[in-house]
């Protein structure tokens, strides 16, 4: 690939995960954090990574892009983009070409993305600069529109710095410097947090318009199953840096079948529903230095625990269709 | 606008300290064992002065007279500071503490100036790359000898330096700010006679305050280098060279909180550094002047010393709201 | 009487044998942190026990005018002939507790008003922060110079007073800024609800958890009131009372002309090097009391 005239992000960027183990150096040892994810991400569709902190879903966001920092470290597998080839190959300025024109990473709004220092208009340059655009004017023009569209005052937000922005408007200048540069893999962190409910659903309602417009591949972080119910085709539940449960959004929320995807749904409170019918997850979020090395990681926490899950982890299977489960009871309670 | 009027509200601020200082000086030597004033009254009276001739003479060295009630004393004291008039002197016979502190002032205020940005630049650097490289050797090193340097006092440096480079290796002259052989002006020789005998107090200088600024810089970067918006222009590809920039733009800025005390402390430490390599700067007149007792030119030299730093701190101040948007456009 | 009703031990109290604990397993993590504890404590029990060991006046030889270290003068002589070791052992004690008096005042102005200022906000903050700028900006040691001609440092407690005035406005400020953020915890607004008269909110409750770090303060202020009390003498401002390192470096370096001739030389390094390793110590030392204030640096 030349350092010039990068390949563009083909139309439709897939990604495939194969064998992904991911850990992390701590004072009490090295932890796995992801632990031999495989996974497709469909190009066109909105994937949600679902799961309690620690679950290990920002990491797999971040492995994807092969962004993961000291004390992390990537111990395998790879990370197959279509037209780029493996990420987990590329390092230097390879790897940073890929970051901004192929990815674009929107942080929650709580997070101060934006270098306080310096107007959002001088970083949209930066960002010009570093990836080659020759024409920064038209990239400010484009970025004003998309402010626009966002319901915020172009202008006036390319002058402003970061203080003068509400979470919500930070929010949604994560999202131009995400989609600025043309990229074809939108990634958001949490989107939904910190933010009041009609920020909300704004935000929620623009990047369901532009994902179909631009025809992107959109991955959403998020501990929210209604984010994941209103937004996302395809849902991805992990659990302790496994993949439990993979499939279609409408199949894996009316017909759940792991027994912690379950949990997940049981734990919504409903605006119309009983309060009686909400059961609150049973257990505490998996501690990386805590969970079991040798059976099912969730056995603990499991209302359906049986002899074999002590000693052996369980092996994916096919569900939902075309996705999959991993949990040995599935057989007897499906 | 807003950046205007928070220079007049600290240079309000300034003159407020100033005064203050004012007040205290004055009272400091009506307090004096033995009242240096009216002695110097007396002393005058018995050489067979009038009471008007002496007392006279008083006002010229002190700005007042000690007859007068206390409180008159201080607005006479204080009429005369508002035109600049800080007395006369009294070992230097006849000359105006003014004019004595305006001329050594110079030397001071370069040599702290030159130290500052040396101790500066080389601090905030090792600083950046202490912090960048903080598990390694060069880390550890850079660290410890910046604690170290930071540990070790002026005095101690500057003999040190002395001892070193003018008796043990003599490569640099001692004493004296140029070769006295030459003529004084605006002529080749001169200057580089200056600036090679300024680079050992210089060093001292600079020495003594890299190691503040060196730790400062390093503990800065590292809370910076958390911060998300540095792994956000990651994830952007923001190029390695710009996001440097946003790095080091950042953790400057606690640096100039430090300011204050940074420049206290230099200021304080020409009182050494002048004394150990003879310049004749406002840290020497000060020490001097105590030695020969001579209160008018000590108060001078103290409040001069005091302004140099208030002044500084103003132009820090500025600085800093130049660089962060957040104070400029707020309050 | 609320406050008799509870409990007598304060809620957050370092446990005495566990802090200890804790200390020793800090400091043997490295040998350069037992170095830095050895030489403080060498310097101390100098202070200490040294001056017990020479005459109260030191023997004059007038046939070994700045000798060269020997077997008999380890490090020399005066202008006198007297030992430098004598003078250095006999000169520690002033240096060392008019430093120690020094730290002490530091951290008690400091202390009180940091934590006056940060529990009670208000106006009584405003005027005690104002006094902290003012104190922060005026030169310290050019103040300290002037003060000189007025004050008798004579006694070593007299010599810490003046240092402690003039050099709190640091620790203030942190101190103030601790309590800011001590004073939302919970266990702090609990015992406000309690009822708890201010200062024993402020003395009991708030201040033991600053302990480690105020404990760090007073280090470092000792050596910062070494550093100022030896510049004084060096520069020859405050009458010489007693012999004391800073006295040997003014003479050293003003009667003896260390500078120029090579004879003064062990009279003025003799003080030079023990500042040095004072410093030396208390910066090892440093490294270990960092790592117990701070227990994300503790864990590893």
């Amino acid at each position: 690939m030349s350092l010039h005239d990068p390949v563009p992000a083909p139309e439709d960027a897939g990604i495939q995960i194969r064998n992904l183990t991911v850990s992390y150096d701590t004072d009490r040892g090295r932890f796995h954090a992801l632990n031999d994810v495989t996974l497709d991400i469909r190009p066109r569709h909105i994937t949600g990574f679902i799961g309690e902190s620690g679950s290990g879903k920002t990491t797999l966001a971040m492995a994807m892009m092969n962004a993961i920092h000291n004390p992390g470290r990537i111990d395998g597998g790879s990370v197959l983009l279509e037209g780029a080839g493996d990420v987990l190959r590329l390092k230097g300025e390879e790897l940073r070409r890929l970051h901004g024109r192929y990815f674009g990473f929107v942080f929650q709004a709580s997070s101060n993305s934006l270098n306080p220092l310096k107007r959002i208009g001088a970083q949209l340059m930066d960002l010009g600069r570093s990836h080659g655009v020759t024409d920064l004017r038209a990239l400010l023009r484009e970025a004003k529109t998309l402010a626009e569209r966002m319901g915020m005052d172009g202008d006036r937000v390319l002058t402003s710095y970061q203080h003068e922005l509400s979470g919500g408007m930070r929010q949604r200048v994560g999202i131009i410097f995400a989609l600025v540069l043309k990229a074809r893999v939108i990634i958001l962190d949490e989107p939904t947090t910190a933010l009041d409910m009609l920020s909300q659903q704004a935000v929620l309602e623009i990047v369901r318009t532009i994902h179909q417009e631009r025809g992107l591949t959109t991955v959403i972080i998020t501990h929210d199953m209604g984010v994941v119910a209103e937004m996302a085709d395809r849902v991805v539940v992990l659990y302790a840096g496994r993949v439990v449960e993979e499939g279609p959004t409408q199949s894996v929320l009316r017909h759940p079948r792991h027994p912690y995807t379950r949990g997940l749904i049981h734990a919504i409170p409903r605006i119309t529903g009983n309060l009686h019918d909400v059961e609150p997850l049973q257990g505490t979020p998996p501690d990386l230095a805590t969970i079991p090395t040798i059976g099912c990681v969730f056995r603990e926490r499991c209302p359906i625990r049986a002899p074999i899950c002590d000693t052996v982890a369980p092996t994916p299977t096919s569900a939902h269709g075309d996705g999959i489960v991993t949990c040995h009871g599935v057989d007897q309670h499906d | 606008m807003q950046l205007a009027r928070r220079i007049v509200v600290r240079l309000f601020g300034g003159a407020i300290m100033v005064l203050v200082v004012a007040i205290f000086t004055f009272f400091l030597v009506r307090l004096m064992p033995g009242n240096p004033v009216a002695a110097e009254y007396n002393t005058l009276i018995m050489r067979g002065m009038t009471p008007v001739q002496a007392a006279d003479e008083v006002r010229v060295m002190y700005g007042y007279i000690p007859h007068e009630p206390l409180i008159d004393q201080y607005f006479h004291y204080l009429w005369q500071l508002l035109h600049f008039n800080l007395g006369q002197s009294i070992s230097y016979e006849g000359v105006s503490v003014l004019h004595i502190v305006l001329s050594d002032a110079p030397w001071t205020i370069v040599l702290v100036l030159l130290g500052l940005i040396t101790s500066f630049i080389l601090g905030v650097t090792a600083g950046v790359i202490a912090a960048v490289k903080r598990s390694s050797g060069i880390g550890n090193v850079l660290t410890v000898s910046g604690s170290l340097l930071h540990g070790i006092p002026q005095f101690v440096v500057a003999l040190l330096l002395a001892f070193l480079f003018t008796t043990l290796w003599p490569i640099f002259p001692f004493g004296a700010p140029y070769n006295a052989s030459l003529t004084a002006g605006f002529n080749l020789p001169f200057i580089g006679s200056v600036a090679y005998h300024a680079i050992l107090p210089v060093s001292a200088y600079a020495i003594s305050s890299y190691g503040g600024w060196m730790l400062t810089m390093k503990s800065s970067v590292i809370s910076v280098l958390g911060d998300d918006f540095v792994l956000a222009a990651e994830l952007r590809g923001v190029k390695p060279r710009i996001r440097f920039g946003y790095i080091a733009r950042n953790a400057i800025l606690p640096l100039f909180t430090v300011f204050a005390l940074s420049l206290g402390f230099m200021f304080g430490g020409s009182l050494f550094i002048e004394n150990i390599f003879d310049y004749n700067g406002l840290g020497n007149l000060l020490v001097t002047s105590i030695s020969n007792r001579d209160y008018p030119l000590m108060s001078g030299a103290f409040l001069f010393i005091t302004i140099a730093v208030i002044l500084s701190n103003i132009v820090a101040d500025f600085l800093y709201s130049v660089v962060d948007p957040r104070i400029r456009r707020s309050t | 009487m609320i406050a008799e009703q509870l409990p007598q031990t304060p809620l957050v109290r370092p446990h005495r044998q566990s802090f200890l604990h804790i200390a020793w397993r800090v400091i043997s993590a490295r040998p350069s942190r037992i170095l830095g504890l050895v030489i403080i404590v060498f310097f101390a029990l100098m202070a200490i026990v040294g001056p017990l060991l020479y005459p109260h006046n030191l023997p004059i030889n007038p046939n070994a005018i700045y000798a060269p270290p020997s077997l008999r003068y380890p490090l020399g002589t005066d202008f006198e002939g007297t030992s430098n070791l004598a003078l250095i052992v006999t000169g520690a004690r002033y240096v060392l507790f008019a430093a120690l008096m020094a730290a002490l005042f530091t951290v008690f102005f400091g202390t009180t008003i940091g934590l006056v200022s940060g529990y009670f906000l208000g106006p009584a903050d405003t005027i005690l922060m104002r006094i902290t700028d003012f104190i922060l900006t005026i030169p310290g040691f050019p103040l300290l110079v002037v003060l000189s001609t007025v004050w008798n440092f004579g006694q070593p407690i007299a010599m810490g007073f003046v240092l402690g005035i003039t050099g709190w406005g640091g620790l203030a400020r942190a101190v103030r800024s601790q309590t800011l953020s001590l004073r939302e915890r919970g266990f702090i607004e609990a015992a406000r609800g309690l009822g708890l008269p201010w200062w024993q909110i402020v003395f009991w409750e708030i201040l033991p958890n600053m302990g480690p770090y105020i404990a760090m303060n007073l280090l470092v202020s000792i050596t910062g009131g070494i550093y100022a009390e030896v510049g004084l003498f060096y520069l020859g401002v405050v009458p010489f009372h007693v012999n004391n390192w800073g006295v040997m470096l003014n003479l050293a370096v003003f009667t003896g002309g260390a500078m120029q001739s090579p004879q003064a030389l062990p009279y003025l390094l003799s003080p030079l090097v023990c500042i040095l390793l004072l410093t030396l110590g208390v910066v090892l030392f440093l490294d270990a009391m960092d790592e117990m204030f701070n227990p994300r640096l503790r864990e590893g």
